[in-house]
């Protein structure tokens, strides 16, 4: 790339060369202005209002707000649908890990030894990631529809009859069936990842391997699996965070119900703010689903960096 | 190692896993061109007598489709746009120019990532709501980049790193601004970055559903997944309708994916490992 053909403008030409390599804050602030503004005021200030809220007793959107301590703090300990979303929030992420990440794990070992088939396979896997989880919840909601969906009517069609079950109003079955629904989606990704791990492991290892007897078994538990450890710990961290923001297939899906037996954090904070204005107690969930996220990060971070070492 | 002849076992066991993981598309696929007495019928199996094409076009017409998909494609026009103009000098910044409290700044964008866009929902709505932004194509466009930008930036700093610091030198010998230096040097060569970028700040609003479900009222103005979620809600009882409708949803990213197959997933496997 050359660059004499164009006419020397801006501050940056007028500077002398022997200061060039260290950069003034203006010039830098300068190219970092349009991010930093967006970024302050729709998301550092929320953050910073957040905190405030969950100290603040408001009734409501636009009206005034005054300090009342840690009351919202109290109240919230106090309702048993708040230890009921976090209860349910753990299970959804568990249920997210195993069934997204398992399945995509156990599909890149699958799709990694093919040759050009892999190719169409890794494709057509990774369909449902790019359908918008709201639709999801639309499709799957069809799907569990007790008298016209394909799962109900299928196991019918095929003398299983005695296995219908009512998917979504089932206390006990209701966040296992929304989460089948959200991992369906989510494992294309999660495969795509352990595929470009797998590629990332030397061949030689596996010759080495093979030198020395191992059978295919061995080479997985001995050379994939290690090899795998450092995208293990990102799927898996990436897997409960996108767990954690779990909402729209529970949203569309069941809202929760019945009898709270769906609701997560992130529903319990939607249904607290905008149906029940009840703008104290949201926040304090609030600060406990970024303190959960902050906390995931961090022990992920952590591990990643042990492994690196 | 042989490879042609392992192929074919594996290739086999795999194919029933792929009838079930697409089953609810074809599925639905099938079903919205049955009538409403034959969804009735509750015969997964069974091919509809006649195609009833009849279906999309009431969908389309009855749920605005056309609007919604012009509204989400306006959307993510947007949100790509400011994105890139935002994040890439912002990632070039704190990639290659050495200024007090660089370490600082970064932290504070990275800070964003591990911040769930539910977590401050409240307050973000207030201040939409109080610089005029509720209900608002500017407003949700400019939400979702805020809530981008921290893996913008970061996964365009961790590229402009690894170009070289002579590539700057020699640019400012030559009498390039930085942002001359951006837009001529270090764009053209991050290419697979600013790729990994745009795939992923267009797949993810394109789906988003959170922030237009908090920001977007009007019917009028709504996206895409917002758009149909209404409308499956609405016309809940004609099964033929939300199926037909809920295929317009998921068909056209579908097929342009299958469409930038190789781009698409490098994009996306860049961008992820990345950041």
């Amino acid at each position: 790339m050359r660059l004499d053909d164009t006419p020397a403008r801006g501050r940056a030409a007028m500077r002398p060369s022997g200061t060039a390599s260290r950069d003034t804050l203006g010039s830098a602030l300068l190219l970092m202005a349009p991010a930093l503004a967006l970024y302050a005021v729709f998301t550092l200030l929320p953050v910073a209002l957040t905190f405030w809220l969950s100290f603040s007793q408001s009734a409501g959107f636009n009206t005034g707000a005054q300090f009342t301590g840690l009351d919202n703090y109290r109240k919230a300990a106090a309702d048993p649908i708040v230890w009921q979303s976090l209860r349910h929030t753990f299970l959804w992420l568990a249920y997210h890990v195993v069934l997204a990440g398992g399945l995509g794990l156990a599909l890149a070992l699958a799709i990694a030894r093919l040759g050009r088939s892999g190719v169409f396979f890794r494709t057509a896997f990774f369909l449902p990631h790019l359908v918008s989880l709201a639709v999801v919840g639309v499709i799957w909601a069809n799907i569990y529809d007790p008298f016209f969906g394909l799962l109900n009517t299928a196991l019918t069609g095929l003398g299983l009859g005695a296995y219908t079950q009512g998917w979504l109003s089932e206390p006990v079955l209701v966040l296992f069936s929304v989460n089948v629904a959200s991992s369906w989606q989510g494992f294309g990704l999660y495969m795509l990842l352990f595929i470009a791990g797998l590629q990332n492991i030397d061949p030689a290892l596996y010759d080495a391997a093979e030198v020395d007897g191992a059978n295919g078994f061995q080479k997985l538990i001995h050379v994939t699996l290690p090899g795998l450890s450092e995208v293990m710990t990102f799927v898996v961290s990436l897997a409960m965070i996108n767990g954690l923001k779990g909402f729209a297939t529970v949203f569309v899906m069941t809202n929760g119900g019945p009898f709270y037996q769906s609701e997560l954090i992130t529903t319990y904070i939607y249904r607290l703010a905008f149906q029940a204005q009840n703008h104290g107690q949201a926040a304090v969930l609030c600060i406990l689903l970024s303190l959960l996220a902050i906390a995931i990060t961090i022990v992920f971070n952590r591990w990643r960096a042990r492994l690196a070492r | 190692m042989n490879r042609r002849n392992r192929e074919w076992p594996i290739a086999l066991a795999l194919a029933p896993v792929l009838v079930l993981v697409l089953a609810p598309f074809a599925w639905l696929m099938v079903s919205s061109l049955k009538t409403e007495a034959e969804i009735g019928q509750g015969a997964p199996f069974q091919w509809p007598a006649d195609l009833m094409w009849r279906n999309y076009a009431d969908a389309w017409r009855i749920g605005g489709f056309g609007e919604l998909i012009g509204n989400s494609l306006m959307n993510l026009a947007g949100v790509v746009a400011l994105t890139l103009a935002t994040c890439a000098p912002a990632g070039y910044a704190l990639a290659k120019m050495r200024f007090p409290g660089r370490e600082w700044l970064f932290y504070i964008f990275i800070f964003g990532l591990t911040i769930p866009i539910q977590a401050i929902i409240i307050p973000l709505y207030q201040v939409l709501f109080g610089l005029r932004l509720i209900d608002t194509l500017t407003g949700i466009v400019l939400a979702q980049v805020s809530n981008g930008i921290p893996f913008g930036i970061f996964l365009m700093r961790s590229f402009f790193i690894s170009v070289p610091d002579e590539l700057v030198e020699a640019g400012k010998i030559d009498g390039a601004s930085h942002v001359q230096i951006l837009t001529r040097i270090f764009l053209p060569i991050s290419l697979p970055a600013v790729q990994a970028l745009i795939v992923i700040s267009a797949l993810s609003t394109w789906n988003d559903f959170f922030l237009p479900l908090v920001v977007l009222i009007s019917p009028d103005i709504q996206t895409l997944p917002l758009g149909l979620v209404r409308f499956a809600g609405t016309y809940a009882s004609e099964y033929r309708l939300v199926f037909s409708g809920t295929v317009i949803s998921f068909l056209p990213i579908i097929l342009l994916y299958i469409l930038t197959q190789r781009r698409f997933t490098e994009g996306l496997t860049q961008g992820a490992i990345k950041g």
